[in-house]
């Protein structure tokens, strides 16, 4: 695969990552000059029925506007890898994607597709997470599954420690805005599966990343692949048994937002009990890595935290 | 003419729309059960005579009423090798009219088969026509379409995307692949380069069910008959694609040679022949071809002595030779459903229908894996693809039963093997990488990980009562070459027909639920502090969930 990359290839997607930073810096300072004393929290955390509580915690953050622009095209990330339903928590609950995709239809989004490149077979997935049905209320077609390698690119990632190039769903390195929307659960192997082990679901050769150090790897492939905004799924928290479950199933009815993916990362370990013990957000190797590399902010004392109950 | 060459046309067709749609559609094994002896000889090595057999035996009856008509309008190998004739064939005018007593051959293929079938082995898959043009189109041919449909879909999802036309960017098509596809197509292009020699080589001298066909359509009701208007031209002899006309007396025919495709009635400048049950216009008939009785019994008894020396090498998994210095069955993971491996060597025929039916590739043909007796035969092959628990497919289409229909609700219980863990190999127990892959694929919970004080991170063990061999962990096993977990056929459940997956599961202490049945729903599930950990996992150390460190 290495040899069909071509130069031109690179300098283009490189050239598009620098306007997605570039405009993504700038709606960072759009709002917040609008926001006469900065009233905008870096977390939102928002109790209470699904639906409501994210379109409260996106708001809080400055609405989905801040993030999504007419005509953006958008790509929503939710975890749906495993055939099994909302009630065992291995998969986003169906209303945070629906809710999620509402939003940036309203925001004036150009393209809005639901995608993950699933473990367990991909019709299975789309219908029994009820994301595909949740989904086509809203538009036909909009959740979809990738797995054929032909429709993933080749990417190199800079700076990275571990993961030096991984291939990406094309469509998603085609879109403008990436959102992240994870299920808060519990994972054997990295701790916890959250917004950045939740980029796992959009490249193709994931099976590397356990050969390699599984957390330095997710921390290469979130410099990479950072989301414009997270919203993590904490309806039900699967505390145990994850990434597929069955385990101890919480059910908090919380949502967290954050544009700062180590941020909601750590906030969300934090708040729920782990195998039935506390831990703090620096005992996850690979939210504590990111840290250090400055992809996000897990000193969560520190940041300004927005609670709502709706 | 014309309406031979739709109805051809058609069946072909419907053949291949069956055979496309198998394990989907119903029926979809119609067309294999309509081959004679290809049931018969099935039938034999079974001992088992059912309903399933009807087609067949409907198609024997069709012969005695107007010959060889399924040879000439509905067989698909047949209508393959007139297509490849035309493309291969000398020009007509080099062909030499033969009268060739070799048509014998296939008579004595046919008795060998059965003779081999009275031993309860089955040789019929070299021979069959329907098993061989199954294999031919579902394991050469169709891979071969969808790979061409792949590449299409592929080069056209630039354009698609941009477009964001929805199903055409996210269509993707697996082209399956398959093991010993190249000897499938080696044999046809001997089968269709016989061309060269006669026109249908293979259905003249070869082909057993043409032979068993042949036996019921000596003096058929509906057969050729010459008038009298007959000038002896010849015309007719040198067309007859099954050389069944006799030259010097192009009145006579052989009419078990025949298959009614009416060539000579249409090509006769004097409008002699008609086909019909009309006795007016028969003249006496021709002494037939006989099988000769000594080569007939000799053929039948080559075939059981063959069939007996198989069944005596020491790579035979057909019986369970439990005697002590026995070598054990072979590590061949067999689909859901297949019957206990004599019966089930007994009743394949190999028509590869089960594998072009099979969703996720996992099921491929066997080499000498087996022994000599499972060539070709049916193996799910893990590392390739799972075998998804949900999927009755090949099942629903092995037009034998030798892969039962398992109903929906029994199908999570039908277990084909368990997974073994080699430690050496396992990234988590010998390379202390942090690896959990097998437990995130497991649809059926049969993972449990370990923190052990010598390990940096959880190592994994497999809970044998709970593992349904389905292989979605070997296959994902991110270990390159030798995956770390391994399927093998261990305590697979392999049941005669008509008895319960789920009770002999359950009476082996098997719990093979997708859903254990011990987790609670959501709403049910209490909330923590306090929690327990419903699903009978070891409980964690204290202090350290998997995946968590001491922080810094």
């Amino acid at each position: 695969m290495k040899s069909l990359i071509k130069p031109i290839d690179r300098r283009t997607f490189l050239k598009q990552m620098r306007g997605l930073a570039c405009f993504a810096g700038a709606s960072m300072l759009v709002p917040a000059s609008l926001w006469a004393q900065n009233k905008m929290p870096d977390l939102a955390v928002v109790n209470g029925e699904i639906e409501p509580a994210v379109k409260k915690a996106v708001d809080m953050l400055g609405g989905m506007s801040r993030f999504v622009k007419t005509g953006s095209r958008v790509v929503i990330k939710p975890n749906m890898s495993f055939a099994s339903g909302p009630e065992r928590a291995a998969n986003t609950h169906p209303l945070v994607v629906k809710a999620l995709a509402q939003l940036c239809r309203q925001a004036g989004a150009g393209r809005v597709l639901v995608l993950d490149n699933p473990l367990a077979p991909a019709e299975q997935c789309i219908e029994n997470s009820g994301i595909g049905a949740a989904c086509s209320a809203i538009e036909k077609d909009m959740a979809q599954t990738v797995s054929d390698p032909s429709r993933f690119r080749e990417v190199e990632i800079s700076g990275a420690k571990s993961l030096k190039q991984t291939d990406v769903m094309r469509e998603v390195l085609n879109a403008d805005v990436l959102i992240a929307a994870p299920q808060a659960k519990s994972h054997s192997g990295a701790g916890v599966s959250l917004s950045m082990k939740g980029m796992m679901g959009l490249i193709s050769n994931r099976r590397v990343m356990h050969r390699l150090d599984l957390h330095e790897s997710i921390v290469d492939l979130a410099s990479l692949l950072t989301p414009d905004l997270v919203v993590v799924d904490a309806s039900r928290v699967l505390s145990s048994g994850g990434p597929g479950g069955p385990g101890t199933v919480l059910t908090p009815k919380t949502i967290i937002a954050s544009a700062d993916m180590v941020a909601a990362d750590a906030y969300t370990v934090s708040s729920f009990e782990w195998y039935g013990s506390r831990y703090s957000a620096d005992q996850i190797k690979h939210i504590r890595m990111a840290h250090q590399r400055g992809l996000g902010r897990m000193d969560i004392d520190k940041l300004k935290i927005g609670r709502a109950t709706v | 003419m014309m309406f031979r060459r739709m109805t051809r046309a058609m069946c072909l067709a419907i053949f291949l729309v069956l055979l496309a749609g198998a394990g989907k559609i119903a029926a979809s094994d119609l067309f294999l059960r309509m081959d004679p002896a290809l049931t018969g000889l099935a039938g034999l090595a079974m001992r088992s005579l059912t309903w399933i057999w009807l087609p067949a035996v409907i198609v024997m009856a069709s012969a005695l009423l107007a010959g060889r008509i399924f040879c000439g309008y509905i067989c698909p190998m047949g209508t393959t090798i007139d297509v490849a004739d035309k493309c291969l064939a000398p020009a007509p005018k080099k062909q030499k009219a033969s009268y060739a007593p070799s048509a014998r051959l296939k008579y004595y293929i046919l008795t060998f088969a059965a003779g081999a079938a009275l031993c309860g082995v089955t040789f019929v898959y070299w021979a069959a026509p329907l098993s061989l043009i199954t294999r031919f189109y579902g394991l050469v041919v169709y891979p071969v379409v969808l790979m061409i449909g792949d590449q299409a879909v592929t080069a056209f999802y630039p354009i698609a995307s941009r477009m964001d036309l929805r199903t055409l960017m996210f269509l993707e098509i697996d082209p399956p692949r398959f093991a010993t596809g190249f000897f499938v197509l080696l044999f046809f292009a001997a089968v269709f380069a016989a061309a060269r020699i006669s026109p249908r080589f293979w259905c003249r001298y070869l082909c057993p069910s043409g032979a068993l066909l042949a036996i019921l359509s000596r003096k058929p009701l509906i057969r050729r008959r010459v008038s009298p208007d007959c000038n002896q031209c010849g015309i007719c002899v040198r067309n007859c694609p099954m050389a069944a006309i006799d030259p010097d007396a192009p009145e006579q025919a052989r009419h078990e040679e025949c298959i009614v495709c009416r060539q000579c009635e249409s090509i006769c400048p004097k409008n002699a022949v008609a086909f019909s049950a009309d006795a007016a216009t028969a003249r006496r008939l021709h002494p037939s071809v006989s099988p000769a009785r000594r080569q007939v019994i000799f053929s039948g008894i080559a075939g059981a002595a063959t069939a007996s020396v198989a069944l005596t090498g020491l790579n035979v998994v057909a019986r369970d030779l439990s005697e002590k210095g026995t070598v054990r069955e072979a590590r061949i993971i067999r689909p859901p459903g297949a019957l206990p491996e004599p019966d089930f060597l007994e009743a394949c025929v190999r028509c590869g229908q089960c594998m072009a039916a099979c969703p996720t590739n996992t099921l491929q043909p066997v080499w000498f894996e087996a022994g000599l007796l499972g060539l070709f035969s049916p193996a799910v092959t893990p590392r390739r693809k799972y075998c998804d628990p949900e999927c009755t497919a090949c099942g629903n289409t092995c037009p034998t039963g030798a892969i039962q229909k398992i109903a929906s609700a029994e199908r999570t219980w039908a277990k084909i093997g368990t997974a073994v863990i080699y430690r050496q190999q396992c990234l988590a127990w010998e390379y202390k990488k942090s690896c959990m892959v097998c437990d995130e694929v497991c649809p059926y919970d049969a993972l449990e990980f370990e923190k052990r004080p010598d390990l940096p991170y959880p190592v994994p063990h497999v809970k044998e009562d709970r593992c349904a061999g389905c292989g979605h962990c070997e296959h994902a096993c991110p270990v390159y070459n030798q995956a770390a977990i391994v399927v093998t056929p261990m305590d697979a459940i392999r049941l005669r027909p008509g008895q319960s997956f789920e009770y002999a599961a359950k009476s082996r202490g098997f719990k093979l639920k997708k859903e254990p049945q011990d987790q609670k729903p959501a709403s049910a599930a209490p909330a923590y502090p306090g929690a327990d950990i419903p699903d009978g996992r070891a409980p964690q150390p204290p202090g350290m969930a998997p995946g968590f460190d001491e922080g810094g």
